[in-house]
């Protein structure tokens, strides 16, 4: 379904804006925040609470700015081709959860509070274990991005939503770093003080694997952009490489994987935009399960048709490489989602009265 | 070299299960145990108690026939050899002087090149790195530009060379660089030995993708070495440098990498969970069946070689496929490790189980030694011989 003019205007002014905030062209501040903590800019942070981006899809009586899907993938595509450290979609995932003054800080940038919810490896759905009891929350939280530059934690539990400071004696932070040059938090409560959150809306999830398939969908055509870039400058032989008929059909391939991406996401996208249920969280699956498989057949052919320095650490192909390496499994890789599309396209095919 | 119950006049008259005792013995006496299984490549000061255990027992240079201290093994042999060196986990040292330089001295060296650089790499005393590749002679290696001009007794060479694995820790390079500037591309090409002591030689490491400082830049300002570092005829570098390649690939082609990287994916299923998972095992034996015939397919060309013949253009299938079943299990691995898959390190410091490393490490494989687009081409004339 294609989005009427107001709806268009967002997408280009999102996109826009991302451009000015990540410069999909210069790398220089992704490189100078590998490797450090916590990783990213708080300015950067602030910037991102000021175009609004934080409450991007929080209804405007709670203070967001009430758009779309197809408004938050655009812009998290655009994060994804400038390799941006920031924490956003995990960000966007927590102020779902909060209220009142915590909210206000997290949707202006002042807070950076991150949501603490996946308690498995490969979990997506099902059962948390965590507890919340008489204000106390104990247990432990996996993958969260970033966890050194939060100041708190949306924590969800049976209980309901906990929000646990940073700082809190009671939490124990354990890091692990990531090949982008990122982090990653194991967070171990051990009778941390919480306060009650909110339930984050329903489709809190699958808005959040979206926008990770258009992060990823950003790395695709961010690559394939510089690639073909390359085939264009390289030359042995006398010749250009991407004269070579067997790197033009490569590069085709990639950018075959590249539209059937963009076709997935976008399609996802509207069917979100139409509502929730099995449909959209099949297509919101779909999506991720294509985005995941693709990022990583761009990123490591762009590798192959750079040579030499396409193995090197100086040149920045490989930041995309090493940034698919750690989204694609995030939030449930390829076959979880192929698993969860093919389980709830199933139930939406029952709901229309299709034979399953 | 002093002898020890490991070192026998002919390893060939063993049976293939005695010698592969004998591997296995070997392994677990002499191995230094904090160097299996080791996370990276080790330079040469890491590598050097194990190097140094290899040479005492005559162990370093498998492929080497006996006569210049090497073990003389056949090929079923010779891959019992690495197999067993990949199920135990044993360190890699650095290997261009026994895989390639070594080679190319006794097909093309004078009687007194043999016999002064051949026992120097059997004792440690030099390690060698490899000249070819320039920035803008990659995959058009005959492009070079490094020249080399006889000044009286000397050469004097000036350039770069780029992507020298080990660079930085060899004492020698072998070199291709042009001696005839006004030939024809491939006929002015000469190759020479030079001490990277040199005056004149500066090294510059390069960080690779898996972060480590495996390659180097090497510049040439000025570097004098004597006219007789010359190896074999004057501009005659270039099919020289050709039938090495068969070494090369042959080296490439073995199934050593794949080994090593699919004994470790059962493991690795089990570390996560998924050993049981039937899609899991289904794939896990395909890649266990292309890995047996792979080593059927590597056994046909250590024969060709073992009859003392020369390989033909088709070892560039062999290496071609050694990669890509390379990096197919290491893209497994890290489909297996799922989130774990983005770690920079490894899980508990287990080198066995790091999917990423081994998933960065096998990018390179279809790269190096002849890309895997100019091997297809190369197979396509030479073997196909298409149009
Ligand atoms: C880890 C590593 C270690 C290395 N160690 C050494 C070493 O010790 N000594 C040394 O001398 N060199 C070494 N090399 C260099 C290696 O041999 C070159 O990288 C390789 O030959 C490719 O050259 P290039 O990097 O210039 O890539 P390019 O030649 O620029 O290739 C870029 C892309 O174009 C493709 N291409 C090029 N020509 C054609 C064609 N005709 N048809 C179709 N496709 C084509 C290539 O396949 C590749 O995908 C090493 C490389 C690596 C990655």
């Amino acid at each position: 379904m294609a989005l009427d003019e107001e709806r268009l205007e967002n997408v280009r002014m999102l996109r826009e804006s991302a451009a000015a905030v990540a410069d999909r062209s210069d790398l220089s501040r992704v490189r100078a925040q590998r490797f450090r903590q916590p990783g990213f800019d708080r300015a950067v942070w602030r910037q991102m609470g000021e175009l609004g981006w934080l409450g991007l899809r929080l209804p405007e009586e709670r203070g967001g700015a009430g758009l779309g899907m197809a408004e938050l993938i655009a812009l998290t595509e655009e994060l994804g081709a400038a390799l941006a450290p920031e924490p956003f979609i995990s960000a966007l995932m927590a102020t779902d959860m909060l209220d009142g003054a915590r909210l206000e800080a997290a949707l202006t940038g002042e807070a950076v509070i991150l949501a603490a919810w996946q308690e498995k490896p490969r979990q997506l759905d099902g059962e948390v274990e965590t507890s919340f009891v008489d204000g106390r929350v104990s247990g432990r939280k996996l993958q969260v991005p970033m966890a050194l530059g939060a100041d708190a934690f949306a924590v969800t539990t049976p209980q309901g939503v906990a929000i646990v400071d940073a700082g809190d004696p009671g939490l124990s932070i354990e890091i692990t770093p990531a090949q982008d040059g990122g982090h990653w938090g194991t967070l171990t409560f051990n009778g941390a003080r919480g306060e009650p959150g909110r339930a984050p809306r329903e489709s809190w999830l699958d808005e959040a694997v979206l926008a990770t398939a258009a992060t990823l969908l950003g790395i695709i055509d961010a690559t394939l952009e510089r690639t073909v870039d390359y085939l264009n400058v390289r030359q042995q032989f006398g010749v250009k490489i991407g004269t070579f008929q067997a790197l033009q059909h490569r590069a085709v391939d990639l950018k075959q994987q590249a539209l059937l991406t963009r076709a997935s996401i976008e399609d996802a996208a509207a069917i979100m935009d139409e509502g929730q249920g099995p449909a959209a969280k099949a297509a919101s699956s779909r999506a991720k399960a294509r985005a995941s498989d693709a990022a990583l057949i761009v990123t490591r052919q762009a590798i192959q048709l750079h040579g030499g320095i396409g193995y090197t650490d100086e040149h920045d192909i490989g930041l995309f490489l090493r940034k698919a390496m750690v989204l694609a499994p995030s939030l449930g890789d390829s076959a979880l989602h192929r698993r969860r599309f093919a389980q709830f396209q199933t139930q939406a095919d029952a709901k229309e009265g299709l034979p399953a | 070299m002093s002898a020890s119950r490991y070192t026998l006049d002919d390893y060939n008259a063993l049976g293939d299960d005695d010698f592969r005792a004998l591997v296995r013995d070997f392994l677990k006496e002499c191995h230094p145990p904090e160097l299996r299984n080791p996370v990276k490549r080790l330079h040469w000061d890491e590598a050097k108690p194990w190097y140094m255990e290899l040479s005492r027992h005559g162990w370093l240079a498998p492929n080497w026939p006996k006569q210049y201290g090497g073990m003389g093994l056949s090929a079923s042999k010779q891959l019992i050899y690495v197999e067993e060196f990949e199920n135990f986990g044993a360190a890699r040292t650095p290997d261009h002087g026994m895989m390639l330089f070594g080679p190319l001295l006794i097909r093309y060296g004078s009687e007194e090149q043999k016999a002064h650089f051949l026992p120097k790499i059997l004792s440690g005393e030099h390690i060698w790195c490899q000249g070819y590749s320039e920035p803008n002679a990659g995959s058009d290696l005959a492009s070079l530009r490094t020249q080399a001009v006889l000044d009286g007794d000397e050469w004097v060479i000036n350039g770069q060379k780029t992507w020298t694995t080990l660079g930085g820790d060899a004492d020698w390079i072998f070199m291709l660089v042009r001696t005839d500037p006004a030939a024809k591309k491939q006929e002015g090409i000469s190759f020479l030995l030079v001490p990277m002591k040199s005056k004149g030689v500066s090294v510059k490491p390069i960080v690779n993708l898996d972060l480590q400082d495996e390659f180097s830049e090497v510049f040439f300002d000025d570097v004098r070495v004597p006219k007789a570092n010359l190896v074999g005829e004057l501009n005659k570098g270039w099919s020289m440098a050709k039938a090495l390649l068969g070494f090369e690939r042959i080296f490439l082609g073995s199934p050593r990498q794949s080994a090593h990287a699919f004994a470790r994916l059962k493991g690795l299923a089990q570390h996560y969970g998924v050993w049981d998972d039937p899609i899991v095992r289904d794939r896990y034996n395909q890649l266990w069946l292309d890995l047996e015939d792979h080593k059927a397919l590597y056994e046909r060309f250590a024969d060709i070689l073992r009859r003392g013949e020369t390989l033909g253009a088709d070892v560039s299938l062999l290496k071609l496929n050694q990669s890509e079943l390379y990096q197919r299990i290491s893209e497994f691995m890290l489909q297996i490790a799922g989130e774990d898959g983005g770690r920079l390190e490894p899980v508990d410091g287990n080198a066995d189980l790091h999917a990423p490393g081994i998933f960065l490490t096998a990018r390179a494989a279809t790269i190096y030694g002849g890309a895997s687009e100019v091997q297809r081409n190369i197979i396509a004339k030479n073997v196909l011989r298409l149009p």
